[in-house]
């Protein structure tokens, strides 16, 4: 019986209780885009980074581990310390730059000879590596998203560069250009932003960075099978904050949504309320119908919310190819819940003041 | 016949604005199980007041009620709320049929608070909806009804429970001569086959004829009774001792 009052209720203010579920749902999809989003970026750029296939990740002391956001360096010789410790097999210096013309992305400037032999070598889609300092190698994806191909020029931190191949993606940037002209670039001659490290026995990654960090104290030394991990935003307590600031946002609206949704409907139905009570009907049963019809707006918005955050997830991949959105059956369960949350509290207030209404004022109220 | 409802030295006062109104100053009443009882009296003689405190919608300022054994004027709004559930069936002026619902979701959601399921329909609800001769109109929501048969839907919601009593404020006040007729015949009727004890108040005079007992108001008393139930100096203890 509660359910066809709640239904009829629902149908019979159809313009509010579609905005309202659609409030709940923008609620949902705004938990679920924008956390779903960091995480993707946190969670591809961790695994691009892992792909690059080095087993240890070096980087100077008080460095970040968003790689495009370490100011700091550290000579290149290093890398010939590091590679006549027992167990290397080869290390890799590479100049971080950052690209922010458009969007923000990371380039490399690497070494080929030991960049290749770190990452097993890049494969080809077309062209070659680059031959001067005005070349770059660019992957697959950035070719479809900026609709680039070899020969094609294309502006990086204020200079012009020839793309001279494409290969696939995977191998930690997007875009690579040579270390020299990375260095030149930044500032930076003969220094690096991070290494990265392979050794002879993958098995023995802990001695590995325990031997180099004996030799660099205070240098951060990573297991790159970690480096994923490390990057998804509950390890990160900027983007921490950040989720817990959208969340919370995305929380506020829906309580105030659902708050003035069911405010509104008191107030036309305090004659409906003054009839049930009327009837017999308690305070909790008021309280219990008005949560009811609040939750059952609280579920079309978080099935419409979910369905709309994963086509838009597939719109975001569509129109900007190299962004993904990670949506997660976790992240699901918590904007739902949220969601849930957001119509209790929104919902609270409305339903004790219906409950507290005299019966006999409530059907006098015209 | 057993006395299902009795005041003694009812009061009643509120605030109006600065104005203190005493709209009951005492009214010792009593209705025997299967009465048929019109209060009459003008505007703003408390008759409206009697009937929310006898329905156990508001509480006296002093003064006791006892609706079929149970002292109410102490009671706390739970239990004022249970003693509506189950001894009282309202009938308006206005008919207060909940609009988001069908004739049948209106007297089933009565059914469902007060304990059922709200989904059947028993031998009493049967013969009822066929006395109000609403049986075809259950499916339509009270737009979709006339004043008339709005107003033998909010019978049959209040009888659906089987209350010991019903109280109807003002039940053809919104109603034309042919309805108003129609829907007295059904409380007549109600009272007679099913013996249900009916309260009416009201100030139009045909409506007196169907009822057995008269009783007249005016300032907040009661002036005239046509038929009153002794008080005895026993019972009248008992109820102030309550």
């Amino acid at each position: 019986m509660n359910k066809q009052m709640i239904i009829a209720g629902l149908k019979a203010r159809p313009v509010r209780t579609t905005v309202s579920i659609l409030a709940v749902a923008l609620e949902v999809t705004l938990i679920l885009v924008v956390v779903g989003l960091t995480a993707g970026i946190s969670n591809e750029t961790g695994k691009r980074t892992e792909g690059v296939g080095a087993d240890i990740l070096l980087q100077p002391p008080n460095s970040s581990l968003f790689l495009a956001l370490s100011n700091t360096t550290m000579p290149v010789t290093i890398a010939d310390k590091v590679r006549a410790l027992p167990g290397i097999k080869s290390v890799s210096p590479v100049q971080t730059l950052v690209n922010s013309s458009a969007g923000l992305e990371i380039i490399y400037g690497i070494d080929p000879d030991t960049f290749n032999a770190i990452s097993d070598g890049f494969i080809w889609h077309k062209g070659g590596l680059f031959k001067n300092a005005n070349e770059v190698v660019v992957d697959d994806i950035y070719a479809k998203a900026k609709n680039v191909t070899v020969g094609d020029t294309v502006e990086l931190v204020n200079h012009e560069f020839k793309v001279s191949g494409v290969v696939e993606h995977g191998k930690g940037a997007r875009l690579f250009v040579s270390l020299k002209t990375a260095q030149d670039m930044t500032g930076q001659n003969g220094k690096a932003s991070l290494f990265f490290v392979r050794l002879n026995d993958p098995d023995r990654v802990e001695a590995g960075i325990a031997g180099i960090k004996q030799l660099l104290q205070g240098y951060n030394v990573i297991p790159l099978k970690e480096y994923a991990k490390l990057m998804m935003s509950n390890s990160m307590p900027a983007l921490d904050a950040f989720i817990t600031t959208v969340v919370f946002v995305a929380l506020c609206i829906g309580v105030l949504v659902i708050f003035l949704s069911m405010y509104t409907t008191i107030t036309e139905r305090t004659r409906e309320i003054g009839i049930l009570r009327s009837l017999g009907a308690s305070k909790r049963f008021i309280v219990t119908l008005i949560f009811q019809e609040s939750a059952a707006v609280c579920l079309f918005g978080v099935v419409i919310g979910i369905a709309s955050s994963f086509v838009l997830a597939q719109g975001v991949q569509v129109v900007f190819p190299t962004l993904t959105v990670l949506i997660t059956s976790h992240w699901i369960a918590r904007a739902s819940l949220f969601a849930i949350l957001s119509g209790i509290i929104g919902s609270l207030y409305p339903s004790l003041k219906a409950a507290k209404q005299d019966p006999v004022e409530a059907l006098a109220y015209e | 016949m057993k006395n299902l409802l009795e005041t003694l030295e009812l009061r009643k006062s509120y605030t109006a604005g600065k104005v203190q109104v005493e709209a009951l100053r005492g009214v010792n009443l009593r209705i025997r199980e299967g009465e048929l009882v019109a209060i009459m009296g003008p505007s703003g003689c408390g008759k409206s007041t009697l009937m929310h405190i006898l329905g156990a919608m508001t509480k006296p300022t002093s003064g006791q009620v006892v609706i079929d054994g149970h002292a109410i004027a102490g009671m706390n709004d739970n239990a004022l709320t249970g003693i509506r559930r189950e001894k009282i069936g309202f009938v308006f002026q206005k008919f207060n049929l909940l609009p988001t619902l069908t004739a049948h979701g209106n007297i089933q959601i009565a059914r469902y608070i007060h304990g059922g399921r709200g989904d059947g329909q028993d031998q009493h609800l049967t013969e009822v909806l066929q006395l109000l001769m609403i049986e075809d109109k259950m499916g339509r929501k009270p737009s979709e009804l006339s004043g008339g048969e709005q107003q033998r839907v909010a019978i049959a919601r209040a009888v659906a429970n089987k209350p010991a009593i019903l109280l109807a404020d003002e039940p053809t006040g919104s109603l034309d001569s042919k309805n108003s007729e129609i829907v007295l015949n059904m409380f007549r009727e109600l009272n007679r086959r099913f013996k249900q004890t009916i309260i009416l108040v009201t100030h139009n005079p045909e409506l007196v004829a169907i009822t057995d007992r008269l009783i007249e108001m005016r300032d907040g008393v009661i002036v005239t009774d046509n038929d009153p139930v002794s008080w005895d100096t026993e019972s009248e203890m008992a109820i102030r001792r309550r």
